[in-house]
């Protein structure tokens, strides 16, 4: 059994152009792609379709072949043994998640609407996911204070999480994780967000990466910390 | 498949684990001339595995362990539910924590060695002075910090305890959230300086530190700007020719003689396959849940309640360290950029909240940071919005204007706080998973309620819109922080090990992770878990391998009013 250390990497069979559905049928992927499109809605800058969340989504529940990038990106490392096994029972669970997810979504839209739900206008969608989710659209972010909020955790997988959940989950991932994914594409979403990612990750593991610009420069300790002039 | 393997020959010494901890023992010991031999549950990734890819390292578990594999079980007390739930969920892999570490690297205070003799008898506590002082570790902290590879700035904690060597590499310059920090702190009369990090601004021991990607927290370094045992300690361990490493090491028990000493350990190794290794010392450094489950695995005849357990304290008295901090928004009309994607983690802190003062309603206090809220998919947005319009905005209003000042909770040891085996859920090797019993005492509920209050404070100070506080609701074990299930102490009957770390028992048995502290820091514990590694496993070298006892006296605290 290979180490992790010795897990190869593949090529992916798919470039990040390519548009091949890997899991969803048809009908699924257009009905992720109009959810995902509310999650992370287009307005004057590009959203989760432009970014081809869905494209990352598909990818993610096609198998154990797009979890774990390799290091310089160019292609995903071939799992294997126990880890193998644990992604295959995640994958296997998340597919039903996913399936059951999307007639729930057809479901609701039908009784709402009597079509399905990629078929609704947008307001017609956000009324959907309302009745999913069970709480009402949220409310923009305001600067007035508000309590206190809950405990931050190491990583954030997505294990036992609910449809809604975890759609909300993989549109942001969509967004924001590493064009390799299949998702941000163009790097829209870190443009949007203003963050100077890398170009590949292979910038990121030889290092020719750096955000060292948005250090502080030329600073003089003695100017931001009083006790040293103090002290003379 | 052979269910077993060649027996290997008997070592000197065997290490189950090789991160900070262990990874000291492995230098000290072979450097010394013993044959070593280090087993590690998980693989020995190398720089060039490493990448910024956020997805994979925060959110795919690429270095933490699998939770369906390695899970863990919680709950608050016997009366509650116990849930599975990844509870501080350390590397399990060559170099261990220090691989996936932000690195902060202060040293302890003087008052952390004698919180009993400070404190008294703390109603629902189990407060306990160690077994040695400050003093004692000094010169084991100065080893570390010139060893290992630490940056910090000489003279500018007002704090500092006494030091016999300056820093050996300086900071790195503050990022833009970190000036804001600092300027704030001036402003309010707060000391704040760059803490000491594990990390190497210069080419300190022929190390490269080229690493300015900001992926660093949470991620490996494909670099050796950060400190890792498996970059430095253990190469440098490998190069005396008397330490041999093993990876993909699963240690289900530790073995005994008729004489009541340990034989060795046995293991399953990648294949699955039984392997026995002997040696005339056995060490355990796998961090305080999982070497005392690996005692509690290691019950026999003539260890019915676990192995060293006489006491019945393997286990107990358990400290976490609980992170906890507020957020701060800024109006990006008023402000510049704070970018909190660049950096090394922690950019200013300060010490000035840590000892205690008795107007705030608790005791004890713990050190403070400034951080990166991290990268665009897992940046820290309490009360983030889920989804639609308010979700993006939410996103590109404020990614880039938002600021956090955090804190390590100096949490109180309680007895009934314990690390225990699960009766009912196994791993996916079949063994019964640790189940942690954590309720936060109640000066844990109130120093965390008035430091993260005190930091809403700076935040206010640097001019935020609006500062979102997260206090203590429960323990989930987000620092990875954890000490104190194999208290070291004088008397069997109060400790599991004695003051070298040794357990009163079993007489070639030590434990060098933080399972041995009496009471948790108020800072990140690393750096005393390795000063005091390198100490014990000194002792080992001059006092142990010769047949020599050396007992401490139990220190005189002389505490001025």
């Amino acid at each position: 059994m290979a180490s992790k250390a010795d897990w190869p990497a593949a090529p992916a069979d798919l470039t990040q152009e390519s548009n091949e559905r890997l899991f969803f049928s048809d009908h699924e992927w257009k009905t992720i792609d109009a959810a995902t499109a509310r999650i992370y809605p287009t307005d004057h800058q590009p959203g989760a379709r432009e970014a081809r969340v869905v494209r990352f989504i598909d990818r993610y529940l096609s198998g154990i072949d797009y979890i774990y990038a390799s290091a310089d990106g160019s292609g995903f490392l071939q799992m294997s043994g126990k880890l193998a096994d644990a992604w295959r029972a995640r994958n296997a669970a998340m597919r039903r998640t996913y399936r059951q997810g999307i007639r729930e979504l057809d479901r609701i839209a039908a009784g709402r609407h009597g079509k399905p739900f990629a078929e609704l206008t947008e307001a017609e969608q956000d009324g959907v996911l309302e009745e999913l989710s069970g709480t009402p659209k949220p409310k923009p972010v305001t600067l007035t204070d508000t309590g206190p909020l809950g405990t931050m955790l190491q990583g954030v997988a997505d294990d036992g999480m609910n449809f809604f959940d975890a759609l909300c989950l993989h549109t942001r991932q969509g967004m924001y994780a590493d064009p390799a994914y299949g998702g941000n594409k163009d790097r829209v979403g870190w443009e949007i967000v203003e963050f100077p990612g890398p170009e590949s990750l292979a910038d990121t593991n030889d290092c020719s990466y750096s955000v060292q610009e948005h250090f502080v420069q030329d600073c003089v300790w003695e100017d931001l910390i009083p006790f040293m002039r103090e002290k003379g | 498949m052979n269910d077993h393997a060649a027996k290997p020959e008997p070592v000197d010494a065997v290490i189950v684990g090789c991160g900070a901890s262990g990874s000291t023992a492995a230098k000290v010991l072979s450097e010394a001339g013993f044959k070593v031999v280090g087993l590690d549950r998980g693989p020995w990734l190398k720089p060039e595995d490493y990448s910024g890819d956020e997805l994979k390292y925060v959110n795919r578990n690429f270095l933490w362990p699998d939770p369906t594999l390695k899970p863990r079980t919680v709950r608050e007390d016997e009366d509650s539910p116990t849930e599975l739930f990844p509870f501080s969920p350390l590397p399990q892999l060559v170099g261990g924590g220090t691989v996936h570490w932000a690195g902060w690297l202060p040293r302890p205070m003087p008052s952390d060695f004698i919180q009993r003799t400070l404190h008294g008898d703390l109603p629902d506590a189990n407060l306990a002075d160690w077994p040695f002082l400050y003093d004692d570790l000094e010169p084991y902290l100065s080893k570390v910090e010139w060893e290992f590879g630490c940056t910090g700035l000489d003279g500018a904690d007002k704090y500092a305890p006494p030091r016999s060597r300056p820093y050996p590499s300086p900071p790195r310059p503050p990022t833009r959230f970190g000036k804001v920090f600092y300027d704030a702190c001036a402003k309010l009369g707060i000391n704040g300086f760059p803490l000491p990090h594990a990390m190497v601004s210069t080419a300190h021991k022929g190390r490269n530190p080229s690493n300015w990607t900001g992926f660093w927290n949470q991620y490996g370094d494909p670099t050796t700007t950060r400190s890792n045992a498996a970059t430095t300690f253990i190469p440098e361990a490998l190069a005396t020719g008397n330490y041999e490493l093993r990876p993909e090491c699963y240690v289900t028990r530790v073995t005994t003689r008729a004489d009541g000493t340990a034989k060795g350990v046995v293991y399953l190794d990648i294949d699955g396959r039984e392997v026995e290794q002997e040696a005339r010392l056995v060490l355990l450094c796998q961090g305080a849940i999982e070497s005392a489950r690996l005692m509690l695995l290691s019950e026999s005849a003539a260890f019915p309640d676990g192995l060293g357990n006489a006491s019945g304290l393997v286990g107990k008295n358990a400290t976490f360290h609980e992170y906890l901090y507020a957020i701060g928004l800024f109006e990006r009309e008023l402000h510049g950029p704070l970018c909190g994607f660049a950096g090394h983690y922690i950019s200013g802190g300060s010490m000035q909240f840590y000892e205690t003062e008795e107007k705030r309603g608790h005791i004890g206090g713990c050190i403070i940071a400034a951080s990166q809220v991290g990268h665009p998919i897992n940046w820290n947005f309490p009360g983030r919005p889920l989804w639609g319009e308010a979700a993006k905005d939410g996103d590109r209003d404020f990614y880039n204007y938002s600021m956090k000042i955090g804190l390590i909770l100096h949490d109180m040891p309680v007895e009934s706080n314990r690390v225990e085996l699960d009766p009912e859920v196994t791993d996916a090797w079949g063994l019964p998973v640790a189940r942690i019993t954590h309720k936060p005492h109640p000066n844990d509920v109130k120093m965390a309620k008035w430091q993260v209050d005190k930091n809403q404070e700076i935040l206010d100070a640097a001019g935020a819109a609006k500062t979102i506080p997260v206090y203590l609701e429960r323990s989930t074990g987000n620092t990875c922080h954890q000490h104190g299930t194999l208290r070291m102490g004088f008397d069997p009957d109060t400790s599991v090990l004695n003051e070298w770390c040794r357990s009163h028992e079993v007489s070639n048995l030590y434990v060098l992770d933080g399972s041995g502290f009496p009471t948790a820091l108020g800072v990140n514990p690393t750096l005393t878990m390795m000063a005091n590694a390198w100490r014990c496993s000194e002792y080992i070298v001059e006092h142990h391998a010769n047949g020599n006892e050396v007992r401490l006296d139990k220190p005189r605290v002389e505490v001025s009013a």
